[in-house]
This record gives structure tokens, C-alpha cells and sequence, in this order.
């Protein structure tokens, strides 16, 4: 399985660092998060939320918050940029995708913050398909084969996107919510065989398309959406490099291009599963 | 750089063709870089030891293109692919 037991330290302020930054998220042009190497392994700062701490094999993660943070917020910092970065540690492939299962099989939906991803996965889910995970995704490759990994039974949804799909439900609120699985919207618990990955282009209001992703082309995407904490460990590098080239090999890969429009979802749920019940070029 | 050299691939340096096009990971920086298949093309020629002279030759023969518009492409990739350190000349 994917997970790894998360230490709770109680909360702090946090103090300036002087150990050296390996990487720096940005987003919206603003610094998001930065990843400090230290004497233990490597320490992740999300300014005014919380430190975690990461082994240097990627085996344990504590964390500690900043004053005021509540602990839902934390996991969710957990689960969708911290366990992904300790993950690809242990040579793991992780990526910010969805996946879904379809005929005994995983259909992922990859692509930048804000393309869909959640939305899609809970558009399948509540249609009867049930999600493998929503904040990482998680393959394996063994022989030639990929396989999807079931992650955390829970959907993060905007407010409007939890309505649109669920109706009213208690706990939506106007921010993201994360959604635990249940009665309607049914989690995947065993390991699929990975049989599509559509990459979500930007929207397009002229209608849905699906076009084939192969070659380079997919191998810079699938590097992309991929998280790697590798800070020059050239094994991690290596093994992170064959596992992108034997997916994109694979002729997986995909366009997906579609109006984001709730009331458009049906269609291109059905256009996804007519393209991933197709042969492949 | 001239058309009478030839170029070798630092060890660090993994390569892996996918289809027509290849993609290169630079061990030493972490980075990746794909060409396409006119790259891939010049890059083989390179792996195989020929002079950029002898490159370009070889591209005229396959490729549809006026000899001064593949000189030009061979020099820009080499030089690029020597700017990333992925290919020493000499």
C-alpha cells in the first residue's frame, strides 16, 4: 500500500532555517512550499501551516504544525505533497493525477492544479465507477506492465463541483472538501492494471477531444505531473527516468480536451470510456 | 565547434528511444531532454562516432532538406546538446 504512519509534533512557530533548499514550489508566482536538505533527510516548510520532516530513504515522515492549523488541513498537506515527495524516496512512480476503475481497470486523469482531475474522478465515481485515489497517483511497472495503487479513500471537491456531482451534502463548503468514500461515491481497494492516463489539456469550449500522446511528447508530460525528491541520488534518478520512458513507451498516454461545464461531464464521461474500451492505435 | 568534429556521450548520460524520438536524462543535473525524430537521427550518427560533416551527409540523404538548412540544424543541436552537457566535442 502507499502509506506511510505520519508523526504529530505539537505546534510551534516556525523558526528561520539556515540549512540549504534543494527545490522551491511556487504557485501564483509565490513561494508555496520549500524543501530544506538536512543532517536526517529533508524537511518540507509550508510557511505558516506546518514543517514535516522526511527520512532520508523515505520510510518516515513527522510533521509539525504552526499554531492555529487544523489537523484536516494538515493531512491534507500530508496526503497530497508531502507523502507523494517521501514515496518517490523509496523509488516509487507518484503522480498528481486521479484514476478511476473501468472494467477492472485503472483510467488515470493527470494534469495541472485546477484542470479537473477531482472532478472527473468524482464524475466516474458517483456514475457508478468507483476512484482509485485523487491527490497521487501511485504505479508500479513489473515486466512491462503498470498498475495503479489504491490511494486514500477520499475526494478533495470545490463547493460547487461537490454540489454539481453530489448534491447538497453536509460538509461541503465553498473551499475544497475532502469527501470520504461511501455509500455513493465507492473507493477501489485493490491494485488495477493501468490501461489509460489522459493528460487534461486547457479547456475547450468547442467541444470534447481525445488524441493519441506518444513519444517524447508523453514523456515530458508524464516528467511534468511527477513528483521526485531526488537531490542528485542518480539510483532515484535512474529508476524515476526507466519508469517514465516504459509508461510513455507504452502507448498509454492521451489528450483529453473538454468545455468545463458541469453539465457536459456526462458526455465526456462517455467519449473517456469509449476511447478506453478502444484498442490502441 | 566545426564540421570536422566529433562528439562523445559522457557516461552519465541515459538514453531511451521511444518510437522515432528519443529522451536523455542528464545524471549529473537531473534533466531531462527529448529530441524529435530528426534529432534522434543526428544524435545516432553522433552515438556512432561520425563528424558533423559526415552527420549532415548522411541527413541529406534521408531528409528532404536543402544542405544549407541541415548544416545549420546539425551545428544549432550539437551545440545545444554540448551547452546541456550532453555531448562532448572533440
Amino acid at each position: 500500500m502507499t502509506g506511510i504512519d505520519l508523526d504529530l509534533a505539537p505546534a510551534r512557530r516556525q523558526r528561520t532555517l539556515r540549512s540549504p533548499v534543494v527545490t522551491e514550489w511556487k504557485l501564483h508566482g509565490r513561494s508555496h512550499a520549500r524543501i530544506h536538505r538536512t543532517r536526517e533527510g529533508f524537511l518540507m516548510r509550508f510557511p505558516q501551516v506546518a514543517d514535516f520532516h522526511i527520512s532520508r530513504d523515505g520510510s518516515h515522515v513527522s510533521t509539525r504544525p504552526a499554531p492555529g492549523v487544523e489537523t484536516p488541513s494538515l493531512y491534507n498537506v500530508y496526503l497530497s505533497q508531502v507523502l507523494p515527495m517521501a514515496l518517490s524516496r523509496r523509488g516509487r512512480l507518484v503522480f498528481h493525477a486521479s484514476a478511476v476503475e473501468v472494467d477492472g481497470c485503472a483510467i488515470a486523469f493527470m494534469g495541472a492544479s485546477g484542470r479537473g482531475k477531482s472532478t472527473l474522478a468524482a464524475a466516474f465515481a458517483t456514475a457508478g465507477f468507483p476512484f482509485l485515489t485523487d491527490d497521487g497517483l501511485f504505479v508500479e511497472v513489473a515486466n512491462g506492465a503498470a498498475s495503479v495503487v489504491p490511494g486514500h479513500p477520499s475526494l478533495r471537491l470545490w463547493g460547487d463541483s461537490g454540489e454539481a456531482l453530489l448534491g447538497p451534502e453536509p460538509g461541503l463548503e465553498d473551499g475544497k472538501s475532502r469527501i470520504l468514500s461511501g455509500d455513493r461515491i465507492a473507493h477501489c481497494t485493490t491494485p488495477r492494471p493501468l490501461r489509460r492516463i489522459y493528460l487534461i489539456d486547457e479547456a475547450d469550449d468547442a467541444g470534447i477531444a481525445i488524441g493519441p500522446l506518444a513519444g517524447a511528447p508523453a514523456f515530458t508530460a508524464l516528467a511534468a505531473h511527477s513528483f521526485l525528491l531526488a537531490d542528485g541520488d542518480a539510483r532515484l534518478l535512474e529508476g524515476h527516468f526507466e519508469g517514465l520512458a516504459a509508461l510513455a513507451g507504452a502507448g498509454l498516454c492521451a489528450s483529453l480536451r473538454y468545455p468545463r461545464r458541469y453539465e457536459r461531464l456526462a458526455e465526456v464521461r462517455a467519449a473517456v470510456l469509449a476511447d478506453s474500451r478502444s484498442p490502441r492505435a | 565547434m566545426n564540421l570536422d568534429d566529433r562528439a562523445a556521450i559522457p557516461p552519465e548520460v541515459l538514453v531511451r528511444q521511444l518510437g522515432e524520438e528519443t529522451v536523455i536524462l542528464d545524471l549529473a543535473s537531473g534533466t531531462y531532454f527529448g529530441l524529435d525524430e530528426s534529432g534522434t537521427r543526428i544524435w545516432q550518427l553522433l552515438q556512432q562516432g561520425a563528424t558533423l560533416r559526415e552527420v549532415c551527409n548522411a541527413m541529406l540523404a534521408e531528409f528532404d532538406a536543402a544542405p544549407q538548412d541541415i548544416e545549420r540544424d546539425v551545428l544549432d543541436l550539437a551545440r545545444e546538446l554540448s551547452g546541456r552537457g550532453l555531448i562532448r566535442i572533440a
